[in-house]
């Protein structure tokens, strides 16, 4: 792969405000009632010795994508830079795509019928060397992006410092997003 | 537990509803009617047109391309764009079930109308109806001396589209429902089952003239054989899932005790499916009283259950994901 | 500019018909119909989807579509922007929006209208406000706002009107904190978050009522790993899971835990003594209004174990000045509102932490800079909208006599409003004109306000949706977006000084008029358009910059203009000798040990220094010079509390019907303890009454262990009544119907905490 891209979210930054994935709605224009990316949050525990989990519901951008090897008609792909695209033009919007994905990032948009999920703002954004609209947005910047080859990179040198984690590592997609787990309060 | 804001209805969206429930239930039985008519075919002693046996073939190669026919309409419906299937024709993906699935297919459909055409043959030499098939005859003629060898092609293909549908449902290890290697084997077996139950029905039905009550107590055998086969693959298919890692075994007790889809395994798949069919068989054997009658439900059960059992695992792999 | 090629047709808010709607995805320069400037693709301006004000810019990508985000030219936004400023798009498109004046035919509240000109409806408003003032004074008008350019604008305007009858929304919100500030500092301090170490938070939910640079700088703060921030509040919020330690201290109770910590420091003499020495008065005064109030005491009344009063209580004083003892934004109040707000400060007093880093400072305004470099260093502008002193008494009696002499007669207590009114005490009210204010939603017993209101003869409200208050008036303003229009220059000051300006970045889609426009126009209909000396609003930021051409073109292109100050604490050495450096003639002010002391030493209080006990308040409110153990109960003999709060993705009333916002919360259930939830047999999402003396309220039940079990909470701003706000109509409960109409003693604030029972349905 040329870039080894990381898209890193830092639990103990999200507060959970949805900026985000309003952004997001507004550079993609996603349909109305559909998400490429939300925060989720999770009070856990009981009171008073409470946690709050964050997570972010969005597409890691496997390494090992299960939406490329089941899509029937290469209509979900993975580029050399590592990234999963959607081509809309051969997508026959059989959903195999959405149920393949462990991360439930895909849907199907309403109005041009076709299955869509986040892109990483490639075209609008990566593409020109921008970070994605989620990450420009966030009020606390807790998420970072870049390119892991380049060393000097914030993504890199962050990635350095942190405990990092994998989303549903176990099931060995390689995931390009990784986060930083919630040091505050219970944990599950 | 709701979140404080956002909505998460997205996630929990069903995606495959019933277009793909029934079209997993019509192509098994599609494939289960063709082997079993298949396997009559071939290992049938009497030779006589109007026995129960002869029935089942035509009913097996009747049965097979329109249930198949149906399938693919189904599956194009289902589409979100329908008109744009022809991509699926043009563009293939070898590690995926689903394109592979449709190699299998574009294979077994023909096949299995040029079956049907050899076994109706004479039928359509009879009707001057037909008559414009008669080109076509012709050319199903011209592979009658490969008859043989269509017919051992045509039951591998089927094979091939009995067990598909189990693995491209396994194939998709982010369902804990889903991802069982028992699966396969699961369907197939299933369809089979399904695929005598058709066959007899339908035999009974549209093409019998006699059946003596011998030929009535070995189906009535043949079905209980069939169902003791898929109850224990049943409680392996489950019992395999406790033992598995991470979210199955909790999706596994949330479907098989949560809701209106616990309901339908329980009475629907197990109950009429399974319980029902047995419990005919030992009363019918028991009491030394075979009627047709006792046949012709026992069959639709049956197949009433295996649609069942499609549309619980479609339903409840996409509701419990552990 | 951008402009806009075409016309289009919009909701009209008309009576029922069908309109023809748009569905635009929110795409601020969608459809390709407008065009930016060619060389300026990127406008920069200020946030007024909360009143935060965040400096702003509008972006356009593949030439369509636009996304709001930060100005990074002002470094401490960077990109950054909340998803309510995001969603600013989807309030400019939003087909509910109202387009045109509206006229009342029907009854009042009955929400039948008919479209009117603007010139119509602007002659009307001053055909009626000037027969008002002929027959019974100007005094009879009320004019209130929320703060900010409109406020000063609408308060201008009142004043040359010759009303004194002036109301912001103050007293709803920071007046008890602002009021406490005025009396210890003479003015509001900063925080500074970055260099602090240890932060108690008393329910400031800077993660939920979002200010982006603090709540970049907080986020940045409780996510490092060696600095420490202690939450107080009953609810676990957003902010309580960011704690190192989260106190859910029962509703109100602040008040009792900060006079015993004051009680522990004084104790044991961990205080600043130098500091107190040096720049306060009155500190014997509070040591024995402390004295009884023991972490023992505080115990029972706040549910926190006295061990934990002693622990935070030296590890603050061992992170001092490097500590905030933060008094919040507008957290849900009580009757001793004052009174905590004036604890808090005492905390961060006696800590020592005034003018240094990571404590509290003063604002470093331009004409402070100026007056310590001793030269103009920043531009200093004019006040565009001047206002003439008014020789009447206002209604509540603010900055004058009686219970509310101590309420700024600038700002006004809005609970007195309705009773005023009803009574006709101390004289008639007959109008009252309202721009961005939505009282009948966000201020205390709605019903009443309505009932005060049906008493009126002609209410004007200013508003960009046909909102609840609006349903009330007689006239409605239709304004433009903050997005459609041009404003004045604003000032800010942190450790430093700054300007910023709201530029216009999408020419009005409709007919819809800034209040600068419609208030100047007004001015001139009713014959004082001479009060101001601009006539539209390029010659009111030309007024408003003294001429500076070059300070006008940077807020033009830039949003922002800073002047390269250095940060400048009055007490931090580093920081002074910077500024000497940078601007030498300030040398003269510096003292013998390289600080600003001075400038403790002349503060706008009485004394002129930093006032522990108020002298002047002591006399009008016995008990109340300095901070005391009164007035803390909030449950007025119910068995449960309701409180309230903000949410991440709404504005108070604002938010609730744009689309963007409203898809992601839409209701407000009432957060209930589990256990609280058996008692009363109820399950998540059950129908259940709120009752106490003042109304009955119907709401959902919204389960979770994130809450004390005697106390309630709802996100406020739901529970809208208009119509026409078809989205979010009738979704959710307000919380304001419960409250009453009795406000906090001394400040005038409006009490949020308030008792209920629950009913079940």
């Amino acid at each position: 792969m040329e870039k080894q891209y990381r898209l890193l979210y830092d639990e103990n930054l999200c507060i959970g405000c949805q900026a985000c994935s309003v952004a997001c709605r507004v550079e993609n224009s996603v349909p109305d009632d559909c998400y490429r990316v939300q925060v989720h949050m999770q009070t856990i525990g009981i009171f008073p010795h409470l946690g709050m989990n964050y997570e972010r519901l969005s597409c890691v951008m496997c390494e090992n994508p299960p939406c490329v090897s089941v899509c029937p008609t290469h209509a979900s792909f993975q580029s050399k830079d590592g990234l999963v695209h959607i081509d809309e033009r051969a997508c026959i919007t059989c959903k195999y795509c959405i149920l393949a994905c462990p991360y439930h990032a895909r849907f199907v948009n309403p109005i041009k019928n076709v299955v869509e999920k986040c892109t990483f703002c490639y075209e609008t954004r990566v593409s020109k060397e921008l970070n994605p609209a989620c990450v420009s947005i966030c009020p606390t910047e807790a998420l970072s992006f870049g390119d892991m080859h380049q060393s000097n990179a914030f993504v890199a040198q962050k990635s350095q410092k942190e405990v990092l984690l994998f989303p549903k590592a176990h099931l060995r997609t390689k995931p390009k997003v990784a986060f930083i787990p919630n040091r505050k309060g219970m944990k599950s | 537990m709701s979140p404080m804001w956002g909505s998460v209805a997205q996630y929990t969206a069903i995606h495959w509803s019933w277009t793909i429930a029934i079209y997993l239930f019509l192509a098994g039985l599609s494939s289960g009617s063709i082997i079993v008519a298949l396997l009559v075919k071939w290992n049938r002693h009497e030779r006589s047109n109007s026995s129960i046996w002869d029935a089942m073939i035509k009913a097996g190669s009747v049965v097979a391309p329109t249930a198949i026919f149906l399938g693919l309409l189904l599956l194009v419906i289902d589409l979100g764009r329908p008109l744009s299937f022809y991509w699926l024709l043009i563009r293939y993906n070898v590690t995926s079930v689903m394109s592979l699935g449709v190699l299998f297919l574009l294979i077994y459909t023909p096949i299995v109308m040029v079956f049907m055409l050899l076994v109706f043959e004479r039928s359509v030499i009879k009707y001057p109806l037909l008559a414009p098939l008669e080109s076509l005859i012709n050319l199903v003629k011209s592979f009658h001396s490969y008859a043989k060898i269509i017919e051992y092609f045509l039951f591998v293909t089927a094979l091939c589209i009995g067990s598909y549908t189990g693995f491209l449902l396994s194939a998709l290890y982010a369902i804990p429902l889903w991802n069982s290697p028992l699966l396969p084997i699961l369907f197939l077996t299933s369809s089979l089952s399904s695929g005598v139950a058709v066959n007899i029905l339908i035999g009974l039905l549209f093409f019998k003239s006699t059946i003596n009550t011998e030929s009535i107590k070995y189906l009535l055998v043949l079905d209980t054989r069939v169902i003791l086969t898929e109850l224990p693959l049943l409680g392996l298919f489950f019992i395999g899932m406790f033992y598995a890692g991470g979210d199955t075994p909790y999706a596994a007790k949330m479907a098989l005790t949560e809701g209106f889809w616990a309901g339908i395994f329980w009475l629907g798949v197990i109950g009429v499916g399974l319980g029902l069919p047995l419990l005919t068989v030992i009363i019918a054997m028991r009491s030394h009283i075979y009627r047709v009658g006792y046949i012709v439900i026992n069959s639709m059960v049956v197949i009433l259950g295996v649609l069942m059992l499609r549309y619980y695992i479609i339903y409840a792999g996409q509701i419990y994901l552990g | 500019m951008a402009y806009i090629q075409g016309r289009r047709d919009f909701l009209k808010i008309a009576t029922s018909s069908a309109t023809a709607t748009i569905f635009l995805p929110g795409s601020l320069g969608a459809l390709g119909e407008v065009a930016l400037k060619s060389e300026d693709k990127f406008i920069r301006s200020i946030c007024e989807m909360c009143s935060s004000r965040c400096p702003m810019e509008a972006r356009v990508v593949n030439g369509k579509t636009v996304l709001l985000q930060g100005n990074a030219f002002s470094k401490e936004m960077g990109t950054s922007l909340c998803a309510k400023g995001v969603a600013g798009s989807s309030q400019l498109y939003d087909t509910q929006r109202l387009v045109t004046p509206l006229i009342r035919v029907g009854k009042r509240g009955e929400n039948k209208w008919a479209e009117a000109s603007w010139e119509e409806a602007l002659s009307l408003v001053s055909t009626k406000l000037s027969a008002l003032k002929e027959r019974y004074g100007a005094k009879s008008v009320l004019f209130s706002s929320k703060t900010g350019e409109h406020y000063d604008l609408l308060r201008s305007f009142a004043s040359a009107f010759g009303s004194p009858n002036i109301f912001s929304h103050w007293s709803s919100c920071p007046i008890a904190i602002e009021s406490a500030f005025h009396h210890t500092f003479g003015e509001k301090l900063h925080r500074d978050f970055e260099n602090a170490t240890y932060i108690l938070n008393f329910g400031h939910n800077l993660f939920e009522g979002l200010d982006i640079p603090l709540t970049k700088a907080m986020a940045q703060f409780s996510a490092n790993v060696s600095k420490k921030l202690v939450v107080f509040d009953p609810r676990f919020s957003i902010m309580a899971s960011k704690a190192n330690e989260w106190y859910p201290m029962k509703a109100g109770s602040d008040l009792a835990f900060v006079l015993s910590l004051l009680h522990v420091w004084i104790r044991d003499g961990k205080y600043d003594k130098k500091f107190i020495e040096n720049y306060t008065i009155g500190f014997d005064k509070l040591a024995d209004s402390v004295k009884e109030k023991t972490p023992q005491w505080q115990q029972s009344l706040t549910g926190i174990d006295a061990k934990v009063v002693e622990r935070i209580a030296d590890e603050v004083y061992q992170a001092a000045p490097r500590c905030i003892i933060d008094w919040g934004h507008k957290a849900t109040t009580t009757k001793a509102e004052y009174q905590r707000s004036r604890a808090i400060l005492m905390a961060n007093i006696l800590m020592g932490n005034v003018e240094k880093e990571g404590g509290i400072y003063f604002a470093k305004s331009a004409e402070r800079v100026n007056a310590l470099a001793k030269e103009i260093v920043v531009p200093e502008l004019n006040n565009p909208y001047p206002r003439p002193h008014v020789n009447e008494p206002r209604i509540d009696g603010a900055g004058e006599v009686g219970k509310y002499r101590f309420v700024s007669k600038q700002h006004g207590a809005l609970t007195a409003i309705p009773d005023a009114i009803l009574s006709q005490k101390p004289y008639p009210i007959k109008g009252w004109f309202l721009t961005r204010h939505n009282p009948l939603v966000t201020l205390a017993n709605p019903q009443k306000i309505k009932e005060a209101m049906d008493e009126l003869e002609f209410i004007v409200v200013n508003d960009i949706y046909l909102s609840d208050t609006a349903m009330m008036a007689d006239v409605i303003l239709p304004e433009s977006t903050y997005l459609e229009r041009d404003e004045g220059i604003s000032k800010s000051a942190f450790k430093s000084p700054f300007y910023t300006m709201r530029n216009c970045i999408v020419e009005p889609l409709h007919q819809n008029k800034s209040a600068i426009e419609m208030m100047r126009d007004l001015a001139q209909r009713m014959g004082f358009g001479t009060h101001y000396a601009w006539k539209n609003i390029s010659e009111l930021r030309a007024y408003q910059a003294k001429g500076n051409v070059e300070l006008l073109q940077t807020l033009l292109m830039r949003g922002v203009a800073s002047f390269d100050v250095p940060p400048l604490l009055a007490l931090h050495a580093p920081s002074v000798e910077r500024f000497c450096e940078r601007y030498p003639k300030s040398r003269s002010w510096v003292d013998a040990q390289g600080l600003f002391s001075h400038f403790l030493e002349h503060l706008k209080t009485p004394s002129g220094k930093i006032e522990i006990y108020c002298e002047e308040v002591e006399h009008a409110f016995s008990g109340y010079g300095v901070t005391g153990a009164v007035d803390m109960d909030v449950t007025q003999g119910y068995p449960y509390v309701l409180t309230s709060g903000k949410s991440a993705v709404h504005t108070n009333g604002h938010t609730q019907n744009v689309p963007y916002l409203h898809m992601l919360l839409s209701d407000n259930p009432i957060w209930m303890h589990p256990s609280t939830a058996k008692a009363h047999g109820l399950k998540m999402g059950d129908t259940f009454y709120l009752q106490n003396a003042i109304a009955k309220e119907r709401a959902t039940v919204f389960i979770t262990e994130g809450i004390r079990p005697d106390t309630l909470f709802a996100y406020m701003g739901f529970g809208h009544d208009a119509p026409s706000l078809k989205r979010t109509h009738g979704k959710g409960m307000n919380p304001s119907k419960l409250l009453s109409l009795e406000s906090a003693t001394l400040c005038g604030a409006m009490i949020t905490n308030v008792g209920v029972n629950i009913i079940k349905a």
